[in-house]
């Protein structure tokens, strides 16, 4: 029976690193490579970290079999028997496997302050190339302005879109902070321009939420009460995923929408086309409207 | 309702429209229930070709051909393998038995966009609207407002006149858009062919639950159990011989089913007639631009004693007139309970506080016209295409209101949450200003 138990032991460990390591084939992975430039960086902490417990996991677990089987070799008939030592534990090695750990806890959390203050220090944003997006799509700003292009108001169950509306020279104008009269609104469609650093302000109505790009590795809380600037840039144009990342009442699973990243372009013809459809007075399509 | 009439009531419903698990295409009702209808070109072998009616939803593999006559008709359906949309061509799973003759009607998945739809109501709609669309599904009792109960087949956001049902494209505006304000959430990423199917679903809802509605009043007329207590109180007539001529009206072909054809024949005339351009609220001028002048001449007509906004919605638009505070009368004509506005079925409704600038049938003007033009259905928002003359001639002095005005009456509710003392007047900020002087207050960044 000890061999069992020596065998299920070292079985489990065994099983978890070989699924680990079939699981990309089996695409239980990350859903695709990072589709943004800070989310390759953060897959590259990840994978640091990763191998890190790997390496932790495989030594914890190949001692734990060593010892397992050495301790079963030990009480067999045939084996020089042993007698049990007892110890009062080691000084050298408590303080060997408390500095080890805290190294690498530290090593880690300095070599990611870059990646995160990048993504989360409003002061590390990458504010001039957020800029040149700006003045790419012809946005008309100040100093004093909003660099976000729209705001996103979290509320169950759904993602409501705020743009600025255009000004008379036909140029984007910022986005205030309050709702303005010339504001476009979409729900669960959120259109940015790709391949550049572009900014949101992220909110919520009621209770809290997450706003989450699983392919851009991008997940931020939304906070009752606060306005929270998130900055992003999609690699390719395409459409995402964006998903509610917090359990927030019976419909969090509908919270589902999508994150078109295009280029400035389509952008702009996408705000031209909320323009319409908001200003719509069924009136210059029929020519001769029917009366009642 | 007495145990014979209510087995007879049972017994039509389960006839027309069977059960959610298991229902009943009646073709009587104005429903796009099969994916598509036509006829056959040519056919041989395995392959088919057909002619459709326009439009028609994408036929997926293993769609069902049903055989409507011809020499096929009665004969077992035949099932298709693959589709081509340009040649409108079928290959089926297994060769004909014999070839169809030209012009043999056909309908490709028969019920289909129903039963798509059920699963799809079931998926989504269900645990607030209710399996019957009764509005009284398990989440029903926490929300408010309460989810709509489909079975009066009254809408409250539509784009049509006010006698007229909901269109096709406001159903769908809502499942795309949601209704801001309330539980109802956007769903906006599902395909047109499952809003198409979820659409009809609530149709059929509406329509079935409509159909009971009506034969409990034309039942419960003399054969509730009071109706029955009644006629029978004086000794002039015995419950059996109630019961012997409510079972001579129902074999009577002339009496009790004539009356539900003409009952059901109404109604689908009125969904069908509903889906028609001219049943859209179309405004016979464009929309005012949005200016100072247009927003004073608004905020008039919104004061103004005839129009009666002030009442429910309150002088500077908080939702909170006189009307709030009021003893109102229900469709029987009884008190309600509470003091204020109810809605048809029986909820209590508060005005809305137009400085939310939240619109929940929706933010485009034509979605303001048209609650204005035609009200809100089921609600005490009153049309004023019915209480007031639409002036087609401007110079017409016997009309209160032109579409001008109604214009200028969606122009004043869009300044509502944009005013800064008094809408219209000079000190009010139209044009948008930074937010704040300090940008960092317009951002809290998350440090």
């Amino acid at each position: 029976m000890k061999w069992f138990w020596c065998l299920f032991f070292a079985f489990w460990p065994t099983l978890t690193v070989a699924l680990c390591l079939a699981s990309p084939g089996l695409g239980w992975w990350f859903p695709g490579e990072a589709a943004s430039p800070l989310g390759q960086r953060i897959d590259d902490l990840f994978y640091l970290i990763l191998i890190i417990c790997t390496i932790a996991f495989i030594g914890t677990q190949a001692g734990l079999a060593y010892v397992l089987f050495r301790g079963a070799y030990d009480t067999e008939p045939e084996a020089v028997t042993k007698k049990a030592w007892h110890s009062h534990g080691s000084h050298e090695l408590e303080v060997i496997w408390s500095v080890i750990p805290a190294i690498v806890l530290l090593f880690i959390a300095f070599y990611q302050m870059d990646v995160w203050a990048e993504y989360r220090v409003k002061s590390a944003f990458p504010r001039d190339k957020m800029e040149t997006a700006l003045k790419r799509v012809n946005q008309k700003r100040t100093t004093k302005d909003s660099l976000a292009l729209a705001e996103v108001t979290a509320r169950q169950f759904e993602w409501l879109i705020r743009y600025p509306g255009f000004n008379d020279d036909g140029t984007l104008k910022p986005l205030m902070k309050d709702p303005q009269p010339t504001d476009l609104y979409a729900v669960n469609d959120l259109h940015l321009p790709a391949s550049a650093p572009v900014m949101i302000n992220l909110r919520t109505m009621d209770v809290q939420h997450s706003f989450f790009l699983p392919e851009l590795r991008i997940k931020q809380d939304a906070v009752p009460g606060l306005t929270i600037p998130i900055w992003l840039e999609a690699n390719k144009q395409q459409t995402y995923q964006l998903l509610c990342a917090e359990l927030c009442g019976w419909g969090h699973y509908k919270m589902k929408a999508r994150f078109v990243a295009e280029s400035d372009e389509n952008f702009i013809e996408y705000l031209r086309q909320l323009e319409r459809e908001q200003n719509e007075d069924r009136v210059d399509d029929e020519p001769e409207p029917s009366d009642e | 309702m007495s145990p014979y009439a209510q087995d007879y009531l049972d017994k039509v419903l389960l006839t027309y429209f069977g059960e959610p698990t298991e229902m009943v295409a009646w073709d009587k009702l104005p429903l796009n229930m099969h994916y598509a209808q036509g006829t056959v070109q040519d056919g041989s072998g395995r392959q088919l070709s057909l002619e459709l009616s326009e439009p028609h939803t994408a036929i997926p593999e293993g769609t069902e051909v049903l055989w409507m006559g011809g020499n096929l008709a009665g004969q077992p359906s035949s099932w298709i393998k693959t589709w081509n949309e340009e040649k409108h061509l079928a290959t089926l799973e297994m060769p004909l038995a014999s070839n169809p003759d030209e012009g043999t009607p056909v309908i490709l998945g028969p019920g289909e966009i129903l039963a798509d739809g059920r699963m799809l109501y079931a998926e989504h709609c269900q645990h607030c609207h209710g399996v019957t669309g009764d509005g009284m599904g398990p989440t029903a009792p926490y929300l408010n407002p309460k989810p709509r109960d489909y079975r009066r087949g009254i809408f409250k956001f539509t784009t049509t006149q006010s006698s007229k049902k909901a269109s096709r494209h406001d159903l769908k505006n809502v499942i795309e858009n949601g209704v801001p304000g309330t539980y109802m959430p956007s769903f906006k990423l599902l395909t047109e062919e499952e809003s198409t199917a979820i659409t009809e679903y609530v149709m059929w809802l509406a329509m079935r639950g409509e159909v009971e509605y009506q034969l409990i009043r034309l039942l419960g007329d003399g054969y509730s159990l009071e109706a029955i207590a009644d006629r029978t109180e004086d000794g002039s007539e015995t419950a059996t011989e109630i019961q012997n001529e409510f079972l001579e009206s129902v074999n009577d072909p002339d009496s009790f089913p004539a009356e539900v054809d003409s009952i059901v024949s109404r109604l689908a005339n009125d969904w069908e007639s509903s889906q028609e351009e001219a049943s859209e609220v179309r405004p016979l001028t464009p929309r005012v631009p949005y200016s100072k002048e247009s927003i004073a001449k608004g905020r008039a007509l919104y004061l103004k004693d005839s129009l009666k906004c002030a009442q429910c919605h309150g002088e500077a638009g908080f939702g909170d007139g006189s009307q709030t505070l009021a003893v109102s009368k229900d469709e029987a004509g009884q008190d309600n309970v509470g003091l204020g506005l109810y809605d048809t079925w029986g909820n209590h409704v508060k005005p809305r506080n137009l400085h939310t600038g939240i619109y929940r049938g929706g933010r485009r003007p034509i979605d303001l016209y048209s609650r204005l033009y035609a009200g809100i259905k089921g609600t005490p928002m009153p049309a004023f295409s019915t209480t007031l003359l639409r002036r087609s001639n401007p110079e017409d002095p016997n009309s209160e209101m032109t579409d001008e005005d109604i214009w200028h009456l969606v122009n004043y509710i869009y300044s509502v949450p944009f005013e800064d003392v008094q809408a219209g007047s000079e000190s009010q900020a139209v044009d948008p200003a930074p937010a704040s002087d300090d940008p960092t207050e317009n951002e809290v960044a998350a440090k």
